[in-house]
């Protein structure tokens, strides 16, 4: 059975769940009900040592700007954080067109056009685990194309943002929105720490890793207190 | 608690819970500087606060001597975090905002007990630690090191208060407190007197020294009125009279004045002119306004009738001084004038023509022989002419006793004939010791060579930058309240090294019950809180507590009985 015979045979209905919303198939729809059970947001479809392109599970479902990501690549577990995601055609020559439709008629009518396109996502790689604690290191060797994505676990979170090694990271990559990717990554640390051991710990957390900006950014104190202003006014976490 | 360091030794690593941040730069001769762990406020770190710095082979007692806030960009003070950017604060506290602390290394003393030089115990410093040693505050175990602890078994130490935000002891070494001639200042109003008497009731009780004490103010004797700020209820203190009894005994110039303060004096002093030389006037030139030629001419009275000089020339009238003044060879201006200035004298109620009964000099000489220490009650005769006088002439006859005494020991070498160590208090120390005065008076002498002869000074003064810096740099121990003015502390510091840091203690002290003391009689300069003069401390003198007039009949009572029987 290929897959151009299935959508040709397939009703208009199948193509929508109950509640209206396009349902993939075929391809897609076999990766996404694997993809469902292992948890993955992604796979691999470009690499590099520093930075990774990974396609979106789902169309529009990148993990969150800043989120962190672990590939599974070479029995090894790689970290990054997301930095960028794009959704584009995925034929270079065939760019989609206005069709002056909101989303949902156009499911209704032309579900094929979604099909069309894809979600990408760039992953800045940040180091490795090696058992469960975080190496602060590039890996030897870059993620391998087709490895997934998964998104961190919480305890992975906090396990990979105790040290404050990551900042520095982050402040070195270059080719990034390096502040705004740091307070989101930040967010991110600050939410699961929030969550996980309370607010005053949180606090602490917060204090200590702009203490180490701050020993990162010395020669620039507008930079900083721009970044801990931002902070500030995220108010409660 | 121990690890093994390279040689196999133990070494003792003590638990400490007060880091307080870590040695950075410095020098030995400019003192260390330490920068504040950021979790640590600055405002804790008072000048002449107490740490250890742990280096790797010693362990380094230090004195904070001074703070400041540093920040790595200038941008940040330029536009420092709004008062409402409290996460901004936190974040620069300890990174872009920092605060370094001065120490002054004070003593050194090696951490491993195998090492040769470990029972010498604290030595001076001649070493620095290695870059980022630790920074601890100081504990009771490391002032205790240092500055023993009263109750030791030769009764050496003599607690007088404790290291600020500590409660355990600092003590002075009290025999070689006796040893030297020691000063007491700071600005009047905070607590030289009480120090004073503190010290006065150590060496008393220790029985380190027997004192004379010159009171100008009669303070030291009897009760003595307690400054209480701000209230104003005012309560007193217990003088050494009544801290110690028999061992105490009162002379008084003015007798009606003690007594009407409702104290028996143990001894009237009366003073007859023919006690007083020519050398008891000259350093009275200040206060009498004499100009130098007219102790010349005292000279030349003396040369004549000897000690009579003063009796005959103030029983000459007015006309006949000058010729008198053509009898003897004399300037008449000069002589008129100092006879017209002398006639002061006459004024004084303790001035007498002849002396009747006992001398005295010998009296308070019986009484120092025996071991009673002496306060001299000036009463009312507060004015700095008198007390001068008088101090003067009996110190003045005090010395050459003592000088025959010390020549006898030299002689004979027995120990029965070793004079007792003598200290002699003087207050508003200036006067005697002033450059032009010191040179005259036999306070002066004291100051300089008196130690072989075992008299030595406690000099409590409020203006030590009057005072010669001959004698200054002879004193052993100084205890010093607040001073405020640049030359007092300069000069209170003299013949101190590493005087830097300590002048900003200095300066920064509590006007009460705070005090520096430095010197031969303490290891390291240390900042304390003055020991509590009450009713605790008068119970540590062995003084008898305080008991309702109940309690003392039935112990009376009870002593009759014991004596002659049950009625």
């Amino acid at each position: 059975m290929t897959e151009g015979e299935v959508t040709g045979t397939r009703s208009l209905e199948s193509f929508v769940d109950g509640d209206g919303r396009f349902v993939p198939h075929s391809r897609a729809q076999e990766i996404d009900a694997n993809a469902a059970a292992t948890g993955r947001v992604g796979e691999v479809v470009e690499s590099s040592t520093t930075t990774l392109i990974a396609e979106a599970r789902r169309l529009h479902h990148a993990p969150d700007f800043g989120a962190f990501v672990r590939v599974e690549s070479d029995g090894r577990d790689l970290i990054g954080v997301v930095h960028n995601a794009s959704t584009q055609s995925s034929e270079p020559n065939r760019r989609p067109m206005a069709y002056g439709k909101t989303e949902a008629e156009l499911r209704a009518e032309q579900p094929q056009i979604f099909e069309l396109l894809r979600t990408q996502f760039e992953v800045f790689v940040l180091g490795y685990l090696h058992d469960d604690s975080m190496v602060h290191l590039f890996p030897p060797q870059p993620a391998r194309i087709h490895s997934f994505v998964f998104p961190c676990p919480v305890e992975q979170v906090l396990a990979v943002t105790e040290d404050p090694q990551f900042l520095r990271s982050l402040l070195e990559a270059t080719g990034l929105p390096t502040d705004e990717l740091l307070l989101a990554t930040l967010r991110h640390a600050l939410k699961g720490r929030a969550d996980e051991a309370g607010e005053t710990k949180a606090g602490q957390y917060l204090v200590r890793m702009g203490a180490e900006l701050s020993r990162l950014l010395r020669d620039d104190y507008d930079r900083l207190s721009s970044l801990v202003r931002r902070i500030t006014s995220w108010g409660q976490v | 608690m121990g690890k093994q360091n390279g040689n196999g030794h133990i070494i003792s690593t003590r638990h400490r819970r007060g880091r307080v941040g870590v040695v950075t730069r410095g020098s030995l001769v400019e003192g260390l500087e330490m920068k504040l762990d950021a979790e640590r406020n600055v405002e804790d770190m008072k000048a002449g606060k107490f740490v250890v710095i742990e280096g790797d082979k010693n362990d380094f007692f230090s004195m904070v001597t001074d703070m400041r806030l540093d920040a790595t960009n200038s941008e940040i003070l330029l536009h420092p975090p709004d008062r409402s950017d409290e996460l901004l604060r936190q974040v620069l506290a300890g990174t872009g905002t920092y605060n370094i602390v001065s120490l002054r290394p004070m003593l050194m003393m090696p951490k491993d007990p195998m090492s040769r030089d470990f029972d010498d115990g604290p030595r001076p410093v001649k070493a620095i630690p290695s870059h980022f040693s630790l920074v601890q505050e100081a504990e009771e175990e490391d002032v205790t090191r240092i500055f023993g602890k009263e109750g030791d078994a030769e009764g050496k130490y003599f607690s007088i208060g404790s290291p600020l935000d500590m409660d355990t002891q600092v003590c002075i070494d009290m025999v070689r407190f006796a040893e030297r001639s020691n000063g007491i200042f700071g600005k009047t109003g905070t607590g030289k007197s009480f120090l004073t008497r503190l010290v006065l009731s150590g060496l008393i009780h220790y029985d380190r020294a027997v004192n004379l004490i010159f009171d100008m103010h009669n303070e030291y004797g009897w009760k003595a009125m307690k400054e209480s700020s701000g209230k104003q209820t005012s309560s007193f203190v217990k003088g050494l009279k009544q801290l110690f009894g028999d061992r105490v005994a009162i002379f008084s110039l003015d007798p009606k004045s003690t007594r009407a303060r409702g104290i028996q004096p143990d001894h009237e002093v009366y003073i007859s002119f023919d006690q007083i030389a020519v050398e008891d006037i000259a350093p009275l030139q200040d206060e009498l306004k004499l100009n130098p030629t007219a102790v010349e001419s005292a000279y030349l009275v003396y040369a004549i009738y000897k000690d009579a000089w003063l009796r005959t020339l103030l029983s000459l009238e007015g006309p006949d001084v000058e010729e008198f003044a053509g009898e003897i060879g004399a300037h008449a201006g000069s002589l008129v004038a100092l006879h017209r200035k002398l006639k002061r004298l006459e004024n004084f109620p303790f001035m007498v023509k002849k002396m009747e009964g006992a001398d005295c000099v010998d009296r308070i000489m019986e009484h120092l022989d025996a071991g009673i220490n002496v306060v001299l009650e000036f009463g009312q005769q507060t004015s700095m002419l008198c007390y001068l006088l008088v101090a003067n002439v009996l110190a003045r006859r005090i010395h050459e006793t003592y000088v025959k005494k010390s020549e006898r020991f030299y002689a004979t070498q027995r120990p029965e004939d070793k004079p007792r160590q003598l200290m002699i208090t003087i207050e508003e120390a200036h006067k005697f010791l002033n450059p032009s005065a010191a040179k005259q008076t036999i306070f002066g002498t004291i100051a300089r060579e008196m130690r072989k002869y075992y008299v030595s000074l406690l000099i409590v003064d409020q203006r030590p930058s009057g005072i010669d810096d001959e004698v200054l740099s002879q004193i052993g121990t100084r205890i010093t309240a607040l001073l405020n003015d640049e030359k007092d502390i300069a000069a209170v510091l003299t013949g101190v090294n590493g005087t830097e840091g300590l002048r900003s203690v200095l300066a920064s002290l509590d006007s009460k019950q705070q005090a520096l003391v430095l010197g031969h009689a303490v290891p390291m300069p240390v900042v304390i809180k003055t020991r509590e003069y009450g009713e605790e401390f008068y119970k540590a003198m062995g003084a008898e507590s305080v008991q309702d007039a109940d309690t003392r009949r039935e112990q009376a009572e009870q002593e009759r009985e014991l004596l002659f029987g049950p009625e």
